[in-house]
């Protein structure tokens, strides 16, 4: 009997929704369990971290890995997987761009341990304590991951051959990808195995955008009772999507919420919340300083709208804070 | 003191233009001549900050009187939303600077930049605010 490929899946910093999406495979999944063999998936089954350090080099044919990276054990983690697997392949935002928690970034470390630790109204924390990676008891010694400076992708630990975004990936191109990977039909290595184009391409709202917006007003979601068929910068709201990967099958305009760019830039671009802070300006229709500050003020959060998921692997999260809290000088 | 480095795109249709390139950039450094300020993208902003710059000077047309029409007023609504960003990341708006002017012989450039590093250098002792809104 030929030996079955081993699969791993694991999580790193992610809230387990990326794992979830594949149980979403459903009776397709009990299609997978019976090609391959799963080595691990801490989130549904009970293999050990010590059972993949016993196992040889390239032992894994594949190993998904979803989450970013923001400590020392995520990182130990993920270069175990790597060593022992073939092919990696990044699984949803957080694993591709650093996600949500990429947000993270705006922000020092210190910044995040004073908060969470001392300046939220809700902390009560007598003793100050914060967190140690190493603490004597009398039992004996307790240890803690290292909490990192910035949150990273796992590019930025590991070699990745494939990325698959999204938050979570929808259940489709998880199955594409897998079929591809044990058919071996993948394309070159660093593709993302998701469309190129934007999500504009395949918007079901894309008949209704007038052959050039220009807007007066801008508004969040909530703000209005966003009309369910029109393009939403049309209506004035700021929709991702014309600077975002295409492939998630639309789920967020489908129920009347704009994109927020979960399958991060298209393909050739490095940083989509600059190109999305480009064409935001391109539609923006104001012909003077006055009328340019009242629209653009009425933005809430620009760095937040383009970086929701894609901070630390883009130009801007790439750039040291040379005005920031730590006192870091110019130069 | 460190020198600072401002990285200067200018509009080649409002400002040096009576000048040889040459000449003018054995005065400038990081001086980039572009076709219009509005060719200027958020990412080459970004990269300049990438690759070491302390400010970015843009120099476009007067207001009204763009070579293609409105490309300087682009570069300003871009410049705008642009500057939104980069505080957040803890870059003060003050770094990236668009002139709309005209100086054909162009030897106000070095004037402006000096202004601006001189801006910049006094920025070092008023960190961006991190003040909480929630």
């Amino acid at each position: 009997m030929a030996t079955k490929p081993k699969v791993a899946i694991c999580w790193l910093g992610g809230c387990g929704g990326c794992d979830e999406a594949i149980v979403d495979l459903n009776e397709a999944l009990l299609g997978v369990a019976d090609a391959v063999d799963i080595v691990l998936w801490p989130i549904a089954l009970d293999f050990k971290y010590h059972h993949i350090r016993s196992m040889a080099d390239g032992e894994i044919t594949l190993s998904i890995i979803n989450g970013n990276v923001r400590n020392s054990e995520q990182e130990e983690i993920a270069k175990l997987l790597r060593q022992k697997s073939q092919l990696v392949l990044g699984f949803g935002a957080c694993a591709c761009f650093g996600g949500t928690p990429g947000m993270a970034n705006f922000r020092t470390k210190q910044d995040i341990l004073n908060w969470v630790y001392k300046d939220a109204p809700t902390v009560v924390n007598p003793n100050k304590s914060r967190p140690q990676t190493v603490t004597r008891v009398d039992e004996g010694e307790l240890t803690l991951p290292e909490f990192y400076e910035t949150v990273k992708a796992l590019n930025q630990v590991i070699n990745v051959d494939y990325y698959l975004p999204g938050c979570p990936p929808p259940t489709d191109l998880i199955a594409t990808a897998i079929t591809a990977t044990l058919e071996n039909k993948l394309p070159l290595k660093g593709s993302s195995l998701a469309p190129h184009k934007s999500l504009c391409d395949s918007c079901p709202r894309n008949e209704t955008k007038p052959l050039k917006i220009k807007i007066d007003e801008i508004k969040r979601i909530h703000e209005i009772e966003a009309s369910p068929d029109t393009c939403f910068l049309a209506q004035g709201v700021i929709c991702m999507g014309i600077a975002t990967r295409d492939g998630c099958g639309t789920s967020c305009i489908n129920i009347n919420m704009p994109c927020r760019g979960c399958f991060g830039p298209v393909e050739g671009v490095k940083d989509a919340g600059l190109k999305m802070i480009s064409t935001l300006a391109a539609i923006i229709d104001a012909n003077n300083d006055t009328d340019i500050e009242k629209i653009t003020s009425q933005i809430a959060d620009i760095a937040g709208y383009s970086y929701r998921f894609s901070l630390p692997t883009s130009m801007l999260g790439a750039l040291k804070k040379r005005d920031g809290t730590q006192g870091e000088q110019v130069g | 003191m460190k020198k600072l480095k401002i990285v200067c795109f200018s509009c080649k249709f409002s400002w040096g233009y009576l000048t040889d390139d040459t000449l003018l950039a054995a005065d400038i450094k990081n001086w980039v001549p572009i076709i219009c300020a509005g060719k200027i993208d958020p990412e080459y902003v970004v990269e300049a900050f990438t690759r070491g710059a302390d400010g970015v000077l843009i120099l476009g047309c007067p207001e009204g009187d763009c070579h293609y029409q409105d490309g300087n007023l682009e570069a300003r609504k871009r410049l705008a939303i642009l500057r939104q960003a980069l505080l957040t990341h803890g870059i003060r708006p003050e770094r990236v600077k668009l002139v709309l002017s005209r100086n054909p012989d162009g030897k106000d450039i070095p004037v402006y930049i000096s202004e601006m590093a001189k801006t910049i250098s006094s920025l070092n002792q008023e960190p961006v605010s991190t003040e909480r809104t929630s």
